[in-house]
C-alpha cells in the first residue's frame, strides 16, 4: 500500500443517487407550462394522450397513461417527450417528471427497448433468482437493445424463479434454459412458450377435479 | 371442504370471454342484486361476514355502509395492485375469470350508488390488464356497463387504470393518489376514503378477491356464505403459496383449515424432505412463524393469536437451508426500495436497516448492531404515516427475535471471513506497517 | 363564505385546561393557547392543510392507542393530550435520530445556523446521540437552483415544504420531488432553473439550510444582524417586511406575516430588490446639470439653486408625484406647490384627473373590500388588472381562495391572465375597452341588452352573459378587484361610472365580505389621493378651492410654454405616463426640472436640472395607505446611505426658503398633522398603527368621509373598439419586473424585462412571423422592436407589448392600431 490515497475526494463514496448532484443550468429558461402554439407534438402521441384525457376526465389522472405514451413513442421518458406531453396536458413538465420518477416502469434514461425484468424478491430468490439474473446478465448484459434488470416481486411466485419479457411472464426458468431464452429475447421470439404463465393450469387440485 | 367458489371452473377454456362466462350463468347474480334495495344489499354483504382480502381484513359490509348517501359523485375502486411479495392470487382471478370481478364490482357499485368506477391494476401485469381491458369492452358492448343496465335505471362506468411499478400504490390512499395522476404517496387519515377518497368523493376501495367473492354471496345468500369458514373468518380464501415448496400455486381453502394442511397437504411441503425454518403466513410484511406454529388454524384470529397476521393470504415457506440474514437483506432491500419517502421513520428507517444488514453480509457488523437494528424496528413501528414501515419492521423484528443466535453466528462468521480475506490481501501486497504484526 | 370559526372548545394539554378555537390543529392550539410547543418540521399552516409527513409532532391523545400527529389532529372538546410522556419522548427522539442520520453537521458554515428549526428541535427534543455509523451521503454543494437560490441536498430533510409551496401556494409547479423513498430529492425539470415570481419564499420556508438565498449566502450570522420591521413600498401590495440589517446595510428581506396584507409571503422583487439600496448607480448625493452633464454638488448649492429656480417659476410650476411618495412627503409637497409657489398644478394620477365626485364614490368606506375578502368571498371578479404584475402578492391570495375556500374566480381583462387556469370563467376585451366591458356586464346583470356594448368592448357577448350568470349565482359576497387603468385614459370618468354601476347592480355598497378593491398604479396612490395630491381635491378629498392642471394638462402646458418648471417627486413621466411623445416635448421645453430620484431613469438623466437623492424605503419614515385603506407605518431601518437626507425635511426646507415655512420639525409631527387634517383619519396615531396598521374605513371616523353621488349613473355609450382590419390592436402592460430597483439589483438584473411581442398563432401565421424572431411594431411613424412570442391564448387581432421599460417601451407607440412585421 505504497500509494495510500491521502486525499479522499469529498464526494466519491456518497454520490450513489443519480440526480442528487444535478444543478440547474442558469442559461436555461424556467420550465413553465409549454405553450401549445409553439410545441410540436407527434400526432400519435397527441392522440394517445387525448384519449387518456377523455377516459380520465378529472384532474391529472391522465398523467400515467400519458407517460406510457411518451415511453412508447421515444423508448424512454425523454425530456422532449415529457415537454410535449406537458403541452398537451397544460401542465409543467416538472409535474410529469415528479410522477415518472416515482414509478419503476418509467425509464428516465434511454435504454434497450426490450424490457426483461427478473424478479429477485424473497420467493424467487429462495429458489435461485439471483443466479438466474446473473446468468441472464452474462448473456444479455452487453446487448444495447435489452433493458435487463432485477425487479421487485412481480406477483408470480408460483413460477419462481421467473422473468417478465416485455410483459410475458415465464418460469420456472432453469439455468440450463437461459441460453435458449436469451436467444429468443435477442431474436424477438416468443420466450420459452411452454413455460409461460398464461398457459399454466391452476395448482388447486379441486379445480382439475371439477 | 366445500366446493370452490372463486375458482369454480377457473381453468375452463375461454372463461375470460363473456360468452363462456354468460353460458356458465355469469351476470345473473348482478341482475338479482339490481332488483334488491340498496340497503338490503348492504345488509346482505354485512351478513356474509366477508372480510377484505387485500391485507387489512376489514369487513366489506361495514366498509360499504360508511359510504355516505347523497347526490355527490361516489366511486368504487378495485385494488388490483397486487404487489405484496408472495401474493399472486388476484393475478389468477383477473387473468382467468375477469368477468367475475366485473360482476362483483358492479354489484358493489350499485350497493353504494357509485356510477364511476375504476380498477387499478399494477403495471407489471400487462397480459392480465389486456385481458381485463378486453373483458370490460365486452361488458360495455353487451350493455352490462353503461346506461340503465339490465333496465334497472342504474348507470355505471368502469375504466381500467394501469399502475407503473410502485408497491406503495397497493396502500389504498397511495393508490388513490396514483389514480389521480400523482406520486403514489399515502394520505393522512382521516379523512378516510369512504368520506373523502378519489377526487375527494366518497370511495369504496376493495381488493380483487373481495369483489370477486360478491357474486357468490348473492348466489348463496348471506347465511349460506357465512356458513363457510369459521367464526369471524367467513368464506373461502385464496392462498398463494411459494418459496421452498413442492407445489407452489394458488389454493382455495375454507378459512380455519390448519396451516399444516395447506403447506404439507395441498402444497407438498418443502422439497427433498427438508424442514421448515420459518414461514410468512400473509405475505412478506407479516411477522414470521416457525415450524412450531404449523398447527395454527388458517384464519384471521388464529394467526393473530400466534403473533402474526393473515394479511393477503400469501404463505412463503423458508426451509432450513436458507440464511436468515439473506432473508432480512431481501426484506430490507425491498421495503427501502418501495418506501415512498413521505414520512421520516419509514424513509430513513428502512434505508438504515438495509445498510445494517448489508454490513452484516460484508462482515463489518458486530452483535451490537443487532441491538441497534432491533431498536430501529421498534422506532419505526407505530410512528409512520402508513403501514409500509411497519411492514418491514415487523418481519425483521420477528426474525431477530426468533433467530438471534443465527444472526450472531453469521455476524461472527462473516467478520472472520472478512478478516481472513483482508489478512490475505495484506500478505499478498507484502505490506509492512509498524507496530502491527500479521 | 365561512371564515375561521370563533367557537371555543376546552381541552387538556399536559394537565392544563386550554381553550382553543374548534377545528384548530393541535400543534397550533398548544403553542398559541397552551404555551406548549409541539415540535414540527413539515407543518406550516400557511402552506395549506397538514400532510403529517415528518412525524416530529407525535403526541399522545387519550383514547387513541397510537400516537397522533399533532399537526393534523383538530382540537375537540374534552380532548386530553400529553406531550411529555416517555412514549412521546421516545417517538420524538426516534424521529430526530432518523432525520439526523443523513444530515451533515456542517452548522458552523451553514447560513441557517442559529436560526434553524432543526437545531432548535434537536436541542429541545432530541436524544443527543446517534447510533448511525454508516457513511452519510455526500454530494457536491451548494448547487444553483436558480440565480437567486442555492440548494444543498445533503442538508435536505425532505419535509416537503418547498415543493408543496411551489405546487399548492404559488402553483407554478416547477419545483418537485423526483425519485422515491430515501432517494427522493427536490429538483426542477431537466436542469431548468426555478424562476418564478414568488420563488424566494422557499428559502424562508426551509427548516434547514438546504435552500439558501444566493445574495445572502455567507453575508452574516443571525447574531450579527438586527431585524427591523417596516413595509415594502415597491408596489401597491405593501407587504410587511423585516429587514435584516448589519452595519447599516440591508442584507436580506424577510416576510413579516400579516394576514390582512400579505399572508406571510413576498414576491421576489420584494425579497431581493433591497440590493438596489446599496448599488453604485444609486443617487446618494445632490446632482446639478453642468454643461449638459449631471454632476455632484453640495447640498447647500443644490437647495439654494432649486429654491431660486422655483421662486423664478412661481405659479408656473407643475409637480408630478410618484406612488412611492409617503403621505408626509405628499402633504409637504402640496404645501410647497400650493402655498409657497401658488400653483395648483399637482397630480399623483398618471393620465389625467378623475372627477372628484367619482373619486369619492370609488373610495367610499362602505364600498371597500379588504385583502382577506379575496380569500373568502363567494366570487372575485378581476376587472382590467393582472395581480401578478400589478400587486403580486394578491395573486397568491386569490389562488388560496380558489384552492381552499371555493372562491369563484372570474376574469375580465384584455391580456390573458396568469390566473386564467384557476378561473371559473375568463373573458377578453380589446385593450382600453374596460369601460365598455364594465358597462356591458352591468347591463347584462340588470337584464338589459348588452350585446352591442359587448361588441363595443371588442368582447364576446356570450362571455359577458356567462360572467353575469356566474356573478348572479355566486352569492352575495362579491369582490371586484379592479385596475386603475380602468379609470385612466380619455374615457376615465365613464370607466368609473360603469364600475360604480356594476357595484350597484351587485349591491356591494355596505356589503360585508364584498366590495371594490382597486389596484392603483402607484404604491401609495390611495394615500396621496386622500391627502389631496391631486389637481382637483384638497386634503381629505375635499373640494379644491381652485382646480389645477392634471398630469396630462401639465405635460401639455409645459410643451406649450404655459408652465416652465416641473417637480418630479419619485416620478419619471417617460416611464409612468401614457404618452412618451407628449412628455418628450414637455420635458424638452421645461426650463426647470427638479427631480427627487434614486436612479437616473430616462427623464432624470436627460432633463433634470437638479436631482435630489431619494431615500430608499428602508431609510424612510412616514406612513402610506394600502389600497384596502390600511394606513401603515414605515420605520427607518438603516442609516441613509451616502449624502442622502430625509426628503420630508428637504421639502419643508424648500418651502421655508420660498417664504412659507410649513413648520415641520419632525416627520412624526407631519404624520400627526395628517391624522388631524384628514377627517376620516381622525384619532389615528403612529402608536395606534404600530406594526400592523389600521384600516381607516373600519373606524368610526370613516363616517366623516365626504358624501358622494350614488349609482346608478347614466352612461355615455362607449365608442366601439377599433377593428383590426389588417393592423393589430396595441395592448400594453407593466411587468412585475419592470422597475428601476429590479434593474439595479445585481441578483435580479437577469429578470429585468426585454421587450417581447405577444401575438396569437393566427396573426403570426398571417404575418409570417415565427416564434423568437425580432419583429418591429409600428404606429404613426414610431416603432419599437421586440422578440416575437407566439402564445396559444393570445387574443386574435391584438398584440401586447410592455410599458415602463427604459428601452423599446410600448409607451413610445401611439396606437391604438399598430403594424407588426418581421424586422
Amino acid at each position: 500500500m505504497a500509494d495510500v490515497q491521502r486525499h479522499v475526494a469529498r464526494f466519491t463514496h456518497g454520490s450513489r443517487i443519480p440526480g442528487w448532484d444535478r444543478a440547474a443550468d442558469l442559461e436555461k429558461e424556467p420550465a413553465v407550462v409549454p405553450d401549445a402554439a409553439t410545441t410540436e407534438v407527434p400526432g400519435e402521441l397527441r392522440a394517445a394522450i387525448e384519449d387518456a384525457v377523455r377516459r380520465f376526465p378529472v384532474g391529472d389522472s391522465a398523467f400515467i397513461p400519458a407517460l406510457y405514451a411518451v415511453q412508447a413513442q421515444y423508448g424512454w421518458c425523454s425530456p422532449e417527450g415529457i415537454e410535449q406531453a406537458a403541452a398537451v396536458l397544460g401542465r409543467t413538465p416538472a409535474a410529469l417528471t415528479a410522477v415518472a420518477t416515482f414509478y419503476d416502469m418509467f425509464e428516465m434514461e434511454p435504454l434497450g427497448r426490450k424490457s426483461v425484468y427478473v424478479c429477485t424478491n424473497i420467493s424467487c430468490s429462495l429458489v435461485g433468482a439471483d443466479q438466474l439474473l446473473a446468468a441472464l446478465e452474462e448473456e444479455l448484459g452487453e446487448d444495447p437493445d435489452v433493458n435487463l434488470r432485477g425487479f421487485e416481486c412481480l406477483g408470480a411466485c408460483d413460477i419462481a424463479p421467473m422473468a417478465s419479457v416485455d410483459g410475458v411472464y415465464v418460469g420456472p426458468i432453469e439455468l440450463g434454459e437461459v441460453p435458449e431464452l436469451a436467444n429468443q429475447i435477442r431474436q424477438g421470439d416468443d420466450p420459452l412458450p411452454a413455460k409461460q404463465l398464461i398457459r399454466r393450469p391452476c395448482a388447486d387440485p379441486k379445480v382439475a377435479e371439477q | 371442504m366445500t366446493d370452490t367458489l372463486l375458482f369454480k371452473g377457473i381453468d375452463e377454456p375461454g372463461l375470460n370471454t363473456i360468452d363462456v362466462y354468460l353460458a356458465r350463468g355469469g351476470y345473473t347474480q348482478l341482475q338479482r342484486a339490481l332488483k334488491m334495495k340498496r340497503g338490503d344489499l348492504i345488509t346482505e354483504l354485512t351478513g356474509s361476514g366477508l372480510r377484505g382480502r387485500g391485507g387489512a381484513g376489514f369487513p366489506i359490509g361495514k366498509k360499504a355502509s360508511f359510504i355516505p348517501k347523497g347526490d355527490m359523485q361516489k366511486y368504487v375502486v378495485c385494488n388490483a395492485d397486487e404487489s405484496e411479495p408472495g401474493t399472486f392470487k388476484d393475478r389468477e382471478l383477473i387473468q382467468k375469470n375477469p368477468h367475475q370481478l366485473i360482476e362483483g364490482l358492479i354489484i358493489a357499485a350499485f350497493a353504494v350508488d357509485a356510477t364511476i368506477n375504476y380498477i387499478y391494476i399494477r403495471g407489471e401485469y400487462e397480459q392480465q390488464a389486456d385481458i381485463l381491458d378486453a373483458a370490460i369492452s365486452e361488458a360495455r358492448d353487451r350493455g352490462i356497463i353503461g346506461e340503465n343496465i339490465f333496465g334497472s335505471g342504474f348507470s355505471v362506468e368502469l375504466e381500467l387504470a394501469r399502475g407503473a411499478g410502485a408497491y406503495i400504490c397497493g396502500e389504498e390512499t397511495g393508490l388513490l393518489d396514483s389514480l389521480e395522476g400523482k406520486r403514489g404517496n399515502p394520505r393522512l387519515k382521516p379523512p378516510f376514503p369512504a368520506n373523502e377518497g378519489l377526487f375527494n368523493g366518497p370511495t369504496l376501495i376493495n381488493n380483487v378477491e373481495t369483489l370477486s367473492a360478491i357474486p357468490s354471496i348473492i348466489e348463496l345468500g348471506a347465511e349460506g356464505y357465512a356458513a363457510i369458514g369459521v367464526k369471524d373468518s367467513a368464506g373461502t380464501k385464496l392462498v398463494s403459496i411459494s418459496g421452498n415448496i413442492e407445489r407452489p400455486g394458488n389454493y382455495e381453502v375454507e378459512l380455519g383449515i390448519s396451516s399444516r394442511e395447506i403447506i404439507y397437504g395441498l402444497a407438498g411441503g418443502p422439497p427433498d424432505g427438508r424442514k421448515i425454518k420459518c414461514w410468512f403466513p400473509g405475505g412478506s410484511s407479516t411477522p414470521v412463524l416457525t415450524a412450531d406454529d404449523l398447527d395454527v388454524g388458517y384464519d384471521y384470529d388464529s394467526i393473530e393469536a400466534a403473533g402474526s397476521m393473515l394479511g393477503s393470504g400469501a404463505i412463503i415457506v423458508v426451509d432450513e437451508t436458507q440464511s436468515v440474514v439473506e432473508l432480512a437483506y431481501k426484506l430490507a432491500k425491498f421495503y427501502s426500495h418501495e418506501s415512498c419517502g413521505k414520512c421520516t421513520p419509514c424513509r430513513e428507517g428502512t434505508r438504515w436497516t438495509f445498510h445494517m444488514v448489508e454490513r452484516i453480509k460484508e462482515g463489518t457488523a458486530t452483535p451490537m448492531d443487532l441491538d441497534i437494528m432491533a431498536a430501529v424496528q421498534e422506532q419505526i413501528i407505530g410512528h409512520c404515516l402508513c403501514v409500509l414501515g411497519d411492514a418491514m419492521a415487523m418481519p425483521i423484528g420477528s426474525l431477530i427475535a426468533k433467530f438471534r443466535d443465527e444472526f450472531e453466528a453469521e455476524i461472527e462468521a462473516n467478520r472472520n471471513e472478512r478478516e481472513r480475506k483482508l489478512a490475505a490481501e495484506f500478505a499478498a501486497a507484502e505490506v509492512e506497517i509498524e507496530g502491527i504484526s500479521a | 363564505m365561512p371564515r375561521p370559526t370563533e367557537k371555543l372548545v376546552s381541552l387538556t394539554i399536559d394537565g392544563n385546561e386550554v381553550q382553543a378555537p374548534a377545528g384548530m390543529m393541535l400543534a397550533d392550539a398548544a403553542l398559541k393557547y397552551g404555551d406548549v410547543e409541539i415540535p414540527v418540521f413539515c407543518y406550516d399552516a400557511k402552506i395549506g392543510p397538514p400532510v403529517g409527513a415528518c412525524r416530529m409532532c407525535l403526541v399522545e391523545v387519550e383514547g387513541i392507542p397510537k400516537l397522533q400527529a399533532g399537526c393534523s389532529v383538530a382540537v375537540t372538546d374534552g380532548m386530553v393530550v400529553h406531550t411529555d410522556t416517555p412514549t412521546v419522548k421516545a417517538a420524538q427522539e426516534a424521529v430526530l435520530e432518523f432525520i439526523l442520520i443523513n444530515h451533515p453537521l456542517d452548522c458552523p458554515v451553514c447560513d441557517k445556523g442559529g436560526e434553524c428549526p432543526l437545531q432548535d428541535n434537536a436541542f429541545g427534543w432530541g436524544g443527543g446521540l446517534s447510533r448511525f455509523i454508516e457513511p452519510k451521503r455526500h454530494f457536491e454543494k451548494p448547487l444553483a437552483l436558480s440565480p437567486l437560490i442555492a440548494i444543498d441536498r445533503e442538508r435536505c430533510i425532505l419535509c416537503y415544504r418547498c415543493v408543496r409551496y411551489s405546487q399548492e401556494v404559488a402553483e407554478d409547479d416547477q419545483l418537485v420531488l423526483e425519485e422515491r423513498g430515501a432517494d427522493t430529492f427536490v429538483t426542477t425539470f431537466d436542469g431548468h432553473p426555478y424562476v418564478a415570481p414568488f420563488s424566494g419564499n422557499i428559502v424562508e420556508l426551509c427548516p434547514v439550510g438546504a435552500l439558501t438565498s444566493r445574495p445572502y449566502r455567507f453575508r452574516a450570522r443571525p447574531w450579527d444582524i438586527e431585524q427591523a420591521g417596516s413595509v415594502c413600498t415597491l408596489c401597491p401590495a405593501q407587504c410587511n417586511v423585516s429587514f435584516s440589517v448589519r452595519d447599516e446595510r440591508v442584507l436580506r428581506v424577510l416576510g413579516r406575516d400579516h394576514e390582512g396584507v400579505d399572508d406571510g409571503w413576498l414576491c421576489d422583487k420584494g425579497r431581493f430588490a433591497y440590493q438596489a439600496i446599496h448599488v453604485d448607480q444609486r443617487i446618494t448625493e445632490p446632482l446639478m446639470r453642468d454643461g449638459g452633464e449631471l454632476r455632484p454638488v453640495t447640498w447647500e448649492l443644490a437647495i439654494e439653486t432649486a429654491a431660486k429656480l422655483l421662486s423664478h417659476a412661481g405659479a408656473k410650476t407643475g409637480a408630478l408625484v410618484g406612488g412611492e411618495t409617503t403621505n408626509e412627503e405628499g402633504l409637504l409637497l402640496t404645501h410647497l406647490v400650493r402655498e409657497a409657489l401658488g400653483s395648483n398644478d399637482i397630480d399623483s394620477r398618471p393620465g389625467g384627473a378623475l372627477e372628484l365626485e367619482l373619486l369619492r364614490a370609488l373610495n367610499a368606506p362602505t364600498l371597500q373590500a379588504s385583502v382577506p375578502d379575496l380569500q373568502y368571498a363567494h366570487a372575485v371578479l378581476l376587472l382590467d388588472c393582472e395581480p401578478v404584475d400589478d400587486a403580486p402578492i394578491l395573486d397568491l391570495r386569490l389562488r388560496k381562495g380558489v384552492r381552499h375556500h371555493g372562491v369563484k374566480l372570474l376574469i375580465a381583462s384584455s391580456r390573458p391572465s396568469a390566473l386564467d387556469e384557476r378561473a371559473a370563467h375568463s373573458a377578453r376585451f380589446a385593450p382600453g375597452c374596460g369601460e365598455a366591458f364594465a358597462a356591458a356586464l352591468g347591463a347584462a346583470l340588470a337584464g338589459k341588452p348588452s350585446a352591442s356594448l359587448a361588441q363595443a368592448a371588442g368582447a364576446d357577448a356570450d362571455d359577458v352573459a356567462a360572467l353575469a350568470a356566474q356573478l348572479r349565482e355566486a352569492g352575495e359576497e362579491v369582490v371586484i378587484l379592479w385596475g386603475e387603468r380602468l379609470t385612466a385614459g380619455p374615457r376615465r370618468n365613464e370607466g368609473a361610472r360603469a364600475l360604480l354601476n356594476l357595484a350597484d347592480e351587485l349591491g356591494l355598497d355596505g356589503r360585508d365580505g364584498g366590495g371594490l378593491l382597486e389596484i392603483p398604479s402607484g404604491t401609495n396612490s390611495r394615500g396621496l389621493r386622500e391627502l389631496g395630491v391631486l389637481p382637483n381635491a384638497s386634503i381629505g378629498l375635499g373640494d379644491a378651492p381652485t382646480v389645477g392642471r392634471d398630469s396630462q394638462q401639465i405635460g401639455e402646458a409645459l410643451a406649450a410654454g404655459d408652465l416652465s418648471a416641473l417637480i418630479l417627486l419619485h416620478s419619471d413621466p417617460l416611464l409612468d405616463q401614457p404618452s412618451s411623445e407628449l412628455w418628450q416635448r414637455a420635458l424638452g421645453k421645461a426650463s426647470t426640472v427638479i427631480a427627487h430620484a434614486a436612479f437616473l431613469t430616462p427623464a432624470v438623466l436627460e432633463h433634470a436640472n437638479i436631482v435630489f437623492p431619494a431615500e430608499s424605503y428602508a431609510e424612510k419614515e412616514g406612513t402610506v395607505v394600502h389600497p384596502d385603506s390600511r394606513v401603515q407605518r414605515l420605520r427607518r431601518s438603516i442609516a441613509r446611505q451616502g449624502e442622502t437626507r430625509a426628503e420630508w425635511a428637504l421639502l419643508a426646507e424648500l418651502a421655508a426658503l420660498l417664504g412659507n415655512d410649513p413648520k415641520a420639525l419632525t416627520c412624526s409631527m407631519v404624520s400627526a398633522r395628517i391624522f388631524d387634517q384628514v377627517p376620516f383619519y381622525n384619532g389615528l396615531s403612529l402608536d395606534l398603527l404600530g406594526g400592523v396598521g389600521i384600516r381607516w374605513s373600519e373606524r368610526q371616523a370613516a363616517a366623516s368621509f365626504p358624501g358622494a353621488p350614488s349609482a346608478p349613473f347614466t352612461l355615455d355609450p362607449p365608442p366601439a373598439a377599433s377593428s383590426p382590419n389588417g393592423l393589430l390592436r396595441l395592448g400594453s402592460f407593466r411587468s412585475i419586473w419592470a422597475s428601476p430597483e429590479v434593474e439595479a439589483s445585481p441578483a435580479l438584473a437577469f429578470l429585468h424585462p426585454r421587450q417581447r411581442v405577444e401575438i396569437s398563432p393566427a396573426d403570426a401565421e398571417r404575418l409570417g412571423i415565427s416564434n423568437g424572431e425580432i419583429v418591429t411594431v409600428a404606429s404613426n411613424g414610431d416603432s419599437v422592436n421586440g422578440l416575437a412570442q407566439i402564445r396559444a391564448n393570445a387574443p386574435v387581432g391584438t398584440v401586447f407589448l410592455q410599458s415602463s421599460i427604459p428601452q423599446q417601451s410600448a409607451a413610445l407607440l401611439g396606437g391604438p392600431m399598430v403594424e407588426v412585421k418581421r424586422a
